[in-house]
């Protein structure tokens, strides 16, 4: 602990407003190739990485902090959590996570995220920078709401991106809403082919007809921007994914031909059984969202849950990210701890290092249409530096800059243990 | 049948207090420290090897660099540097790294079964729920031995399980310590020689419990504590009435589970594993069993015993704990990650616990996160003692350290060979031995699925 407690006194005695940033010696995983850059200097300006060069020089006006040779790598981002919309599981007054309106199927997570929650510091103390924030099951079959991504930057406002998509549940957890799966999927696709013809402008013939029939069911909560319909159009011109948080293999199989027979970009969230499906969602294009830490299945849906997913899926193509790390209580509580686990579950289980990285980085950004996750030129500025490997549970993040800023890394669990630290 | 304690020193000491009149009523168990489910184990054929060139962590704070295990008939013979090989086969381990089997001391394997099914939501069998005294309830009458869980916990390196029932009664029942062995029930599991286990809650779980409508036990935290004082009151009478009895003055009373057992943690025949989160929840238990004249074995969860280190110390018990379960309900708010080196610096007795089957394959692992949320203020505490939070010290609460729990001399081989630090995310259990004999090889996996649930299953293996 000398060494984070030194660096942090060194952050300090620095002056706080500067522009010019520097991270030297450090091993710098960049995510461009297998290997790290060794002794490498990364130079950031206004949020934004100016350059990684080994051995480079730090301009002269920029703070410096100095890795000692420790792994830096992009902020870890979380492809699947309910970060900032938690407090107390246990207290529902404390849980913003899903919807129970029936007029409100754009249900959009962003307008409840709270970046003071204590769940929040702790994750970025562990080294998380970015989270996919997804709404549980609403009322509204067959759709959930719209998640978002969370910044993890200091302060209250944690949103980066609103409406990045859309959420559905397919399977088990969705039963008491429409019943067996065959509804479920025939809901979905009942919506997506209503949509489509909406978006292609009806035929003036159907039009009228169209007004004789009973009204729809209104889309759009009160205040929300993209009323679930707007979305719903941007996922069939594949602006954006739609998410389907669904485990066994029956399922996945309809996820991949449900993509493939309206042309749009799915995600399977979960995907227990994914491994069986490897090679149909490889050539679906179909990215997967994995909890690499599942070998029991918690439901009929996941029998054939295995720590291998992540590694099987990788070999035949699939891009895969971690995310739901740690089963029901890590969700959210460890959502950075809970990630470095699993990815490090995933590499004791085959899948390679580098891989894994991604996974935690670069491929949970892209399988939501985002770019980032690096450590090159002209990349948003969200760093760590670590005291060992960070997909080790045992090693400490030393700092974590977001948007090119240190951010405060002692969570509050480490201020009760400073507080209690000399109780005999 | 088999006795719950070897020495019967309760027994003694009542004979000189009441002065027995009969030899045979002297040596007869009192009802509490009877068992009324006896132990069917069979120990395997154990394997006789010398394991050559590791790293040693022997459970009790040491640490033999390139050191060797001798096992021999099913237990240690020797551990120590270039041991004599007294013509067994020899296992290179160098690189690698052996301790005791893991002890998970909070296990709910073989009653929260996965896969869940709704009949589990609508009747559980974590736990008797239909009254907060559920004394009189042996958690091993509801354990399903096919649960898979058992063959995950054997493969990561767990050797040894209690199986408690849950927290919503206050008074929850009987625990069972199992080896995670295939056997067709679980008294082919069943440990035989340690101190009987027992479950107690207090908190928001079983006040919650009382606090719903329909349901019987009080809806407060003082409510609690004053229900459990009631019923050592009454167990009090209850054991004297027995005790006195068995001395030849007056009757019997009639045979009343719940209180036999609670008499038997008067008498310090039955152990109580006590579920408690708060400062001042611990502090109050600790009091009652102060009042009451026993010892609690361990507060499990205990997620702000680190505020109150010194009454758990005076007070000999021992802390149960995760690393990182926090936050998710009111009472765990204030749980840290540092909680177990700061107790292991506090001269707690601390351990990790589960109470998942997912996280039981992890115990190590907890141990490492909380090793470095320690480092993260200054508490350094060495592998050699990280690996006493899950061996040695559980095997002391369980009563089974003269067994298990450490490396020693004369101790039952259940060892676990490691492809690496024990502490690492990437090393797996290589060699898992139960008194000498391989339950686990990971070189030689077993060639179908282990348990009856996955035989046969489409969607379970490629």
């Amino acid at each position: 602990m000398k060494t984070l407690a030194s660096l942090i006194a060194l952050a300090i005695a620095m002056p706080a407003a500067a522009q010019t940033l520097a991270v030297t010696h450090a091993e710098a995983w960049t995510m461009e190739g297998d290997a790290p850059v060794k002794d490498a200097t990364i130079v950031i300006e206004n949020g934004r990485i100016v350059s990684v060069a080994a051995g480079g020089v730090a301009p002269a006006d920029a703070r410096v902090i100095d890795a000692r040779g420790k792994p830096v790598t992009p902020g870890l981002v979380n492809g699947a959590t309910q970060i900032g919309l938690v407090e107390i599981a246990g207290s529902s007054d404390t849980v913003d996570t899903s919807s129970a309106d029936d007029r409100n199927p754009g249900y959009d997570v962003s307008r409840a995220l709270n970046g003071n929650s204590t769940l929040v510091s702790l994750a970025r103390a562990d080294g998380l920078t970015r989270a996919l924030v997804y709404p549980s099951p609403s009322r509204r079959a067959p759709f959930n709401g719209e998640p978002a991504f969370a910044r993890l930057r200091d302060g209250v406002d944690i949103l980066d991106v609103a409406n990045v998509g859309v959420y559905t549940v397919i399977g088990g957890g969705a039963w008491d809403r429409i019943g067996s799966r065959a509804a479920q999927w025939d809901s979905l696709r009942n919506a997506l082919t209503e949509a489509k013809r909406k978006a292609d402008g009806p035929p003036a013939a159907e039009g009228k007809k169209d007004r004789k029939r009973p009204s729809p069911p209104p889309h759009g909560g009160p205040g929300g921007r993209h009323g679930g319909e707007e979305l719903l159009a941007a996922v069939l011109r594949g602006e954006v994914p739609l998410a389907i948080q669904t485990h066994r293999e029956s399922d996945i199989r309809q996820a991949a031909s449900l993509a493939a027979d309206f042309g749009i970009r799915v995600i399977i969230v979960g995907g227990a059984e994914a491994w069986r499906v490897a090679d149909q969602l490889a050539a679906a294009k179909v990215a997967v969202i994995v909890d690499p830490q599942v070998n029991l299945p918690f439901n009929f849906d996941q029998l054939g849950a295995r720590q291998d997913n992540a590694a099987l899926l990788a070999k035949a193509g699939v891009m895969v990210a971690v995310g739901q790390a740690g089963g029901v209580i890590h969700t959210n509580y460890n959502a950075g701890m809970g990630l470095r686990e699993g990815a490090g579950i995933a590499v004791a289980n085959g899948l390679p290092y580098a891989e894994a990285l991604k996974a935690v980085t670069v491929n949970p950004l892209a399988i939501w249409g985002r770019g980032g996750g690096t450590l090159t030129p002209g990349a948003d500025a969200d760093l760590v530096i670590w005291d060992g490997d960070p997909l080790e549970p045992s090693t400490n993040a030393l700092s974590v800059i977001v948007e090119g800023r240190e951010t405060a890394i002692r969570s509050r669990q480490d201020q009760l243990a400073e507080r209690y630290r000399e109780v005999r | 049948m088999m006795r719950m304690r070897q020495l019967g020193l309760s027994v003694m000491v009542g004979a000189l207090l009441f002065a027995a009149p009969a030899d045979a009523q002297r040596s007869a168990p009192l009802p509490w420290q009877e068992d009324p489910y006896p132990s069917r184990y069979q120990a395997p054929v154990a394997s006789d090897m010398l394991l050559r060139g590791a790293t040693i962590l022997d459970g009790a704070g040491g640490r033999i660099d390139g050191g060797d295990v001798l096992v021999r008939g099913g237990k240690v013979a020797a551990v120590g540097k270039r041991l004599a090989n007294p013509g067994v086969p020899e296992v290179d381990a160098t690189g690698r790294w052996i301790t005791p089997g893991v002890i998970d001391v909070h296990s709910h394997d073989g009653t929260y079964v996965l896969p869940l099914t709704e009949i589990d939501r609508e009747a559980s069998d974590v736990a008797e729920v239909a009254t907060p005294n559920s004394a009189d309830t042996w958690i091993e009458t509801a354990v399903n031995a096919q649960d898979m869980a058992f063959d995950r916990a054997l493969a990561s390196g767990v050797t040894t399980l209690q199986i408690l029932p849950g927290s919503t009664p206050i008074f929850a029942g009987h625990s069972v310590v199992v080896k995670p062995v295939r056997a067709p029930t679980v008294w082919g599991m069943k440990a035989a020689g340690g101190v009987q286990g027992f479950k107690m809650a207090c908190g928001e779980n079983p006040k919650s419990w009382g606090a719903d409508d329909d349901n019987e036990g009080p809806t407060s935290r003082q409510g609690v504590i004053a229900y459990m004082r009631q019923q050592f009151a009454d167990a009090q009478r209850y054991k004297r009435a027995v005790e006195q009895a068995r001395a030849g003055a007056g009757a019997m009373p009639p045979r009343d589970f719940k209180l036999e057992t609670l008499a038997g943690i008067l008498a310090g025949d039955v152990r109580v594993n006590l579920h408690c989160y708060r400062a001042g929840d611990i502090a109050a238990s600790l009091g009652v069993a102060k009042e009451f004249g026993f010892r609690i074995g361990a507060i499990h969860h205990a997620t702000e015993a680190y505020k109150i280190p010194g009454l758990l110390r005076e007070a000999g018990t021992c802390a149960a704990v995760w690393a990182d379960w926090w936050g998710f309900k009111v009472e765990a708010q204030d749980a840290i990650r540092a909680e177990a080196p700061l107790l292991e610096q506090a001269g707690v007795c601390v351990m990790m616990h589960s109470d998942s089957p997912a996280d039981g394959q992890r115990l190590n692992i907890a141990a490492a996160k909380a090793a470095a949320a320690g480092r993260r203020i200054g508490v350094d505490i060495p592998p050699e003692r990280m690996i006493k939070w899950t061996t040695g010290n559980p095997a002391k609460l369980l009563g089974l350290d003269k067994q298990v729990g450490t490396i020693a001399p004369g101790l039952q081989a259940d060892l676990v060979v490691w492809s690496g630090d024990p502490f690492s995310i990437y090393t797996h259990a290589d060699l898992v031995l139960i008194g000498g004999a391989v339950a686990w090889d990971r070189a030689k996996p077993p060639a179908g699925p282990v348990s009856d649930f996955e035989l046969g299953r489409g969607g379970v293996r490629p």
